[in-house]
């Protein structure tokens, strides 16, 4: 998956170097950090892909470091691997909006399954939320009337229904209508109603 | 009760040799006729081969032997006929004695604990008394003993046999046991044996020297060392200086030519003196067999923690090498045969020695509770063991600080000492739980204590400790908790211990754990 990375954080040396290695070769873009402050000074907005999170860390601990994540609004899903596999830490974790949760020793083939989902649901919502981004921005070129109009368009009226609500000419919710779609750039009725869906 | 082992032709005659040679030796005041007479150790013989060996012992080769004595030692001095009636009865009874003996104690459990020591001794003495009553009367059926002295007969027979197999049958028992025999000859070869050895000689020679003009008023010396040697080495020692000075009681009292009264009441008192000797033997014996398998249990509870500590550890170098070996995986998969891969074996192999590493200290810890020695900074260390705390502080609402501490390291283990900290810091947790939302804290600390002593303090603010407390804190299975073994505060201070430290709790309104820890300071401009 291009652009995105695995981010590594745990205390151990070997066990960060060695998954950061395994990863590059598996062709995961990978960054590691030995503690939770080092990460969180080095977070950037810009950064894409997943967390790879040890929750017994000296210092802050995973479970904190996720609790902060959540607080600052990132939206990296956090995968939180453990050395005890202890019922509490695994339901702070979910509560925590945990992707998953992992006992060390890790099992190579549930990491990597872990990993793929966690990139791509990370995927999935970065999509549909620059989906909304664009078509927010879209939406806030169109005036106050062809909004409205679109707005009748989508719940189902045709055109002389429309014009008599807003008390305008069937001709000119035509033209209003041409306008609203050249606006959001799309070819008809159908694709626009998906489109302002997708919005609410 | 013990399965009996077989009775071969050797130990037959060594059984009728020994006990024929036991009785020429001790043959002598005899009353009324050369039966009955103040010392019979010959028995004791008897009583350990049928507890070996069951009822083949007796019949017939005590009564064999009975018969052979009579002969050799006694000249006959009845019918054979009558001698060999003598012989059975005496066997029938050493027999039914032994048997008893085997039935009730067995062989093993016989002087190993005070119930046994017990059982023995009724049995001994309540056997004695009626093989006594029976051969007496048959004595007095047969008339070699004059009917009007019967009652003087079967008390001295009584007095013989009695004092003769109580003071020696615990030796024959371990010298023919051969896990005994072993112990005996442990304890022989010790420094201190020489010393009650000696010190028996001496009591003897008061009271010979003295005693023989003040009848024996000395007697009580004797008790010295036998005492001495019954608290050094248990049973074992008892029995050996028991022997030693039965032996030279006898001696002694041929040599100074006691009269017959005088030799069975100084028997009666010597059977007094080797009972308490037995008596001490066998409570030391068993108070140090209950000690070193509550150090045992101590040394399991304390590795079943210590394994705990070191489950973690062991992830963390597994985790790596299941990760690099893919990773090689990969590499060869890709052709990739030179450096990289190389570099990675390497890799897999240190954190194969490290894993290894931590299992053998688990190992050590199980075989010896040995301690394998690092530099941990004090600081990490106390950081990590409250940081484990934190979330437990927070949701019980505690308030739990970590002064600032000096700068520098300890020579320790560090799993252990984590052991340690975490049981202080949970007891410290639990002590401030029942206290008033505004006072529950718990503070850990440390101060140098002269130059190269750290003293680390966890402080709460629970209810403290009374004197009477304080005492048993430190005991095993003492616990003030529903649940646990109440082992934390015990392998707690054996670890410190170990360490070259102590733990102690203050008595006071608070609660105070002390622990004290050999210490590297670094100075303050490192």
């Amino acid at each position: 998956m291009p652009d995105l990375s695995v981010f590594i954080v745990d205390d151990d040396a070997s066990v960060r170097d060695s998954l950061g290695l395994l990863l590059s070769l598996r062709g995961y873009r990978t960054a590691i950090f030995s503690d939770a402050e080092s990460f969180l000074q080095a977070l950037s907005p810009a950064w894409r892909g997943c967390i790879l999170l040890d929750i017994r860390m000296p210092g802050m601990d995973g479970l904190a470091l996720q609790r902060r994540l959540l607080e600052l609004g990132c939206s990296l899903p956090v995968i939180v691997i453990t050395g005890h596999g202890d019922v509490e830490s695994a339901r702070d974790a979910f509560k925590a909006q945990a992707a998953d949760f992992l006992e060390k020793p890790l099992d190579q083939a549930k990491l990597m399954v872990a990993i793929d989902e966690a990139l791509s649901k990370y995927q999935l919502s970065r999509h549909e939320s620059e989906q909304r981004a664009r078509l927010s921005g879209l939406l806030a070129t169109l005036t106050p009337r062809e909004r409205e109009v679109m707005e009748l368009i989508v719940s189902g009226g045709h055109n002389r229904d429309i014009a008599e609500e807003l008390g305008i000419s069937p001709r000119t919710v035509e033209v209003h209508k041409a306008r609203v779609m050249q606006k959001l750039n799309v070819d008809g009725v159908a694709q626009l109603v998906r489109y302002s869906l997708g919005n609410r | 009760m013990s399965t009996a082992s077989r009775l071969g032709w050797a130990d037959a005659v060594f059984l009728i040799a020994g006990y024929v040679a036991l009785d020429w030796m001790s043959f002598f005041h005899p009353l009324h006729g050369p039966y009955i007479t103040p010392w019979n150790p010959a028995p004791a013989l008897g009583l350990v081969f049928v507890l070996r060996h069951g009822w083949k012992a007796a019949l017939p080769p005590i009564a064999m032997a009975v018969l052979l004595a009579e002969i050799w030692v006694r000249s006959l001095p009845a019918a054979l006929p009558a001698s060999l009636a003598i012989a059975v009865i005496l066997a029938l009874g050493y027999g039914a004695i032994g048997d008893i003996l085997r039935r009730q104690i067995g062989g093993m459990g016989i002087f190993s604990d005070r119930s046994g020591m017990l059982r023995w001794l009724a049995i001994v003495v309540v056997g004695t008394l009626l093989t006594s009553l029976f051969f007496v009367l048959a004595l007095v059926g047969l008339g070699l003993v004059p009917a009007s002295g019967w009652r003087e007969a079967v008390g001295r027979y009584w007095i013989g046999d009695g004092v003769g197999i109580l003071v020696s049958m615990p030796l024959l028992w371990m010298l023919f046991d051969e896990r005994a025999r072993l112990l005996l000859l442990v304890v022989v070869k010790r420094a201190d044996t020489l010393g009650y050895l000696l010190a028996a000689a001496a009591a003897l020679w008061g009271v010979a020297g003295l005693g023989a003009a003040t009848d024996f008023k000395y007697f009580y010396l004797l008790f010295l060392p036998i005492i001495w040697a019954a608290a050094r080495q248990g049973l074992a020692g008892a029995v050996l200086s028991a022997a030693v000075i039965q032996l030279g009681i006898i001696i002694v009292v041929h040599l100074q030519d006691f009269s017959a009264i005088s030799v069975l009441e100084i028997q009666v008192v010597t059977g007094v003196l080797v009972l308490t000797g037995f008596f001490i033997g066998v409570v030391v014996d068993e108070q140090q067999r209950i000690s070193a398998e509550l150090r045992h249990t101590l040394r399991l509870a304390a590795a079943g923690e210590m394994a705990g500590a070191l489950a973690h550890e062991l992830n963390q170098p597994i985790t790596a090498l299941s990760a690099y070996g893919s990773a090689c995986e990969e590499l060869l998969a890709r052709g990739e045969t030179g450096e990289r891969l190389k570099e990675t074996i390497r890799l897999m192999v240190a954190e194969s020695y490290r894993a290894a590493e931590v299992v053998r200290r688990l190992r050590d810890f199980f075989r010896t509770g040995t301690t394998r020695l690092e530099q941990v900074p004090l600081q990490e260390l106390l950081t990590a063991a409250v940081a484990s705390f934190t979330k437990r502080a927070a949701s019980s609402g505690v308030t739990l600080t970590v002064e600032p501490v000096p700068a520098g390291a300890l020579l320790a283990d560090r799993p252990q000492l984590e052991v340690v900290l975490r049981n202080l810091l949970s007891n410290a947790l639990a002590a401030v739980a029942e206290q008033p939302a505004d006072r529950r804290q718990v503070t850990v600390s440390a101060a140098l204590e002269g130059s190269d002593r750290i003293c680390i303090r966890v402080e709460d603010s629970g209810p403290g400790l009374s004197g009477s407390a304080a005492a048993r804190l430190f005991e095993p299975f003492n616990s003030t908790k529903s649940s646990g073994l109440g082992l934390g505060l015990a392998i707690s201070r054996a670890i410190a211990e170990a360490h070259g430290g102590n733990l102690w709790a203050e008595i006071g309104e608070r609660g105070v754990f002390r622990l004290l820890l050999p210490f590297e300071g670094t100075p303050a401009n490192a």
